[in-house]
């Protein structure tokens, strides 16, 4: 195997981080952040406990808010007058490098991709930060307490969805390519080549999940009020997810410039936990109740999306069994399924 | 008898007589974390727990609980297991008229503290001792006995247990307004606008958040940095003279955002300038307009 001594890593980093917009954990404030990076030093190799950054690596696709149009009134002098607008679009540029992405996050991506690639019309603004992205991808030595990634498909070394795969070992890290975007990523790397393979994970006992098929009968289960009855509908658990995906679009107005008036389209993450999102105009809401909202956020994960894409919208990063503060656990809903 | 068992005997009684429709209390869950739960069965009692991972300010549940039915009929009456703070709570929400006092069974729990990492960990039970440092709210804490309650469970205390040498909030008070706007921009920036502060905050009730009005002209729906900095600012302002510290909103946070100083500032000057304290008392606080009869609409 070829393995990047901490030297030879530092070095590559930086210089990675010396020419391109380089994206890696970092720690700010306690908590391990997805970030840019100026130099390897500010990187956080490993997490203490759990090992995964708080937010997942999707905001690098799919940003907590973002721009889709710029809208302007046209001024009452030019043709036409100030009953016309002029609509610009602006659509992201340039390159990222992700590094340290867990397989889990990487998974995530899988999911983003394809509820916004696979189907034409592709999402032109995913769909270029996408392309201009490379995952480094960095496995987990151990599953952490919350962790289920084997038991929905994926795994802590699983190198499948990055395009360059890194594996701790005893002098540095071991580097599997994975694309060919991923191996020209290696271009003027010291590569130091050594006996052996790279080490695999240590697992834990996987946990039941039930099939999509297993989800309906369950709809109308009062097991679902009862969880949600401590819910506080907040939004955490979507916004700290990999594969959560939501978003809310709306116009609004800017600081006039110029005298110009100004407005831009937005869109910015939305989740389903939260009360408004269902509402619909008139002021009806058709999942006004927790417990129906929750239902939605789960049946989302494990039916919805497996009918639609066949796989699972949920990489078991176990971020939300860590981060809800009043412990809605997903682990339990699964077994709800299974056991009744 | 333990804490534990006192509060399931009250919470069985409660629903065997039908005083109350539900009792909200603590339940050890599956992973050994705390949390809440709401038990409408006398059999369901025996779910209840107490211990010093019971950090959950349980009365913020209670407005949502307790509103009219759609044909204006009163629900009927919760139990509620309440620390301290979170008993004061109680009285802002009395005070701000969000239910009537004969609508709970307030069960106060004499509060040892509680401990730091609570919620999200597995913590041991009543039985055995605390592990680890309590919450600075905790250290903070001078009620420790419940300040109204229908039954309580536990001695009070004759001085609290422990109290917090530094603050913060001095170090943070002297540095020049340049350098707190940065401190706290820094703070913020870290922010989702996932609102899990105010979903747990017992004093954030608003059926619509001013923050999130759909016809909102002045605070759009970005989740950037100068929409995040009114959030949060325009939130710690709606809770002086409201706010009680129970900092479940800080505990909620999972971007370690230090919600709490914002709050204990202001705090701390409705003190000085009202020796105001929240809910000691059911009566509204020095900063809430309370419009008389007829002042209400035009």
């Amino acid at each position: 195997m070829k393995v990047l001594t901490p030297s030879a890593l530092h070095a590559w980093l930086n210089a990675l981080a010396r020419d391109r917009l380089l994206i890696a954990p970092k720690e700010e404030a306690g908590v391990l952040l997805y970030r840019r990076v100026g130099n390897a030093d500010e990187i956080a190799f490993t997490g203490k406990d759990p090992q995964r950054p708080v937010t997942p690596i999707k905001q690098a696709f799919f940003p907590p808010t973002e721009r889709l149009l710029l809208i302007e009134r046209l001024p009452a002098d030019e043709p036409g007058g100030s009953r016309r607008i002029r609509l610009s679009e602006s659509l992201p540029e340039g390159e990222q490098i992700l590094f340290g992405v867990r397989p889990c996050d990487a998974r995530g991506v899988r999911v983003l991709d394809a509820a916004f690639l696979e189907k034409e019309p592709a999402d032109p603004y995913y769909q270029r930060r996408r392309q201009g992205s490379t995952l480094i991808g960095l496995a987990c030595p151990e599953m952490g307490p919350t962790c289920f990634c084997k038991s929905v498909g994926g795994g802590p070394d699983d190198a499948s969805d990055v395009d360059l795969m890194l594996f701790e070992t005893e002098n540095g890290f071991a580097v599997q390519p994975v694309t060919e975007k991923g191996r020209a990523l290696l271009d003027g790397a010291e590569l130091t080549e050594t006996e052996g393979e790279p080490p695999r994970s240590a697992l834990t006992d996987p946990i039941p999940v039930p099939d999509r098929l297993a989800w309906p009968p369950h709809f109308q289960d009062s097991f679902w009020e009862q969880m949600a009855e401590r819910c506080l509908s907040c939004r955490l658990c979507a916004y700290i997810c990999p594969t959560c995906r939501c978003f809310d679009v709306r116009d609004e107005a800017l600081p006039a410039e110029d005298g110009r008036e100004l407005y831009e389209r937005i869109r910015c993450w939305d989740s389903c936990a939260g009360e408004p999102y269902r509402r619909i105009a008139g002021g009806h809401n058709p999942r006004a109740g927790k417990g129906q909202r929750l239902r939605n956020r789960f049946f989302c994960k494990f039916h919805y999306f497996p009918e639609q894409y066949g796989h699972q919208a949920c990489t078991g990063c176990g971020r939300c069994i860590d981060l809800c503060p009043v412990n809605i656990d997903i682990t339990e809903v699964l077994s709800h399924l299974v056991v009744g | 008898m333990s804490h534990t068992a006192s509060i399931q005997a009250k919470a069985r009684e409660l629903l065997e007589t039908g005083a109350v429709a539900c009792v909200i209390g603590y339940e050890i869950g599956p992973r050994g974390r705390a949390r809440p739960v709401f038990v409408e069965s006398p059999e369901g009692a025996s779910r209840l727990v107490w211990n010093q991972a019971c950090t959950h300010n349980l009365a913020a549940y209670l407005p949502a609980r307790l509103r009219p039915g759609k044909k204006g009929e009163p629900a009927r009456p919760v139990g509620v297991v309440v620390k301290a703070c979170d008993s004061r709570a109680i009285n802002v929400l009395l005070a701000e008229n969000q239910f009537a006092r004969e609508q709970v069974h307030v069960i106060g729990v004499v509060c040892p503290g509680v401990l730091e990492g609570a919620g999200q960990r597995s913590i041991p039970d009543e039985a055995s001792p605390g592990e680890g440092p309590l919450q600075a709210r905790c250290l903070r804490c001078a009620e420790r006995t419940p300040v109204v309650s229908d039954t309580l469970i536990g001695e009070p205390f004759a001085a609290p247990p422990a109290t917090l040498e530094e603050d913060p909030l001095d170090r943070l008070s002297g540095l020049g307004a340049e350098e707190r706007l940065a401190y706290w921009l820094e703070q913020f920036d870290r922010c989702l606008r996932c609102y899990a502060c105010r979903q747990a905050c017992p004093m954030c009730n608003c059926p619509t958040c001013l923050f999130e009005r759909d016809d909102s002209t002045w605070l759009g729906m970005g989740i950037g940095l100068s929409e995040k900095r009114a959030f949060h600012l325009g939130r710690a302002y709606h809770l002086a003279g409201r706010c009680v510290g129970c900092n479940e909103c800080e505990r909620a946070c999972p971007m370690n955002i230090p919600i709490s100083h914002l709050n204990r500032m202001l705090a701390r000057e409705i003190e000085t300038a009202f020796g105001y304290r929240a809910g000691l008392a059911p009566v509204p606080g020095p900063l809430v307009t309370v419009l008389d009869r007829g002042e209400g609409r035009p």
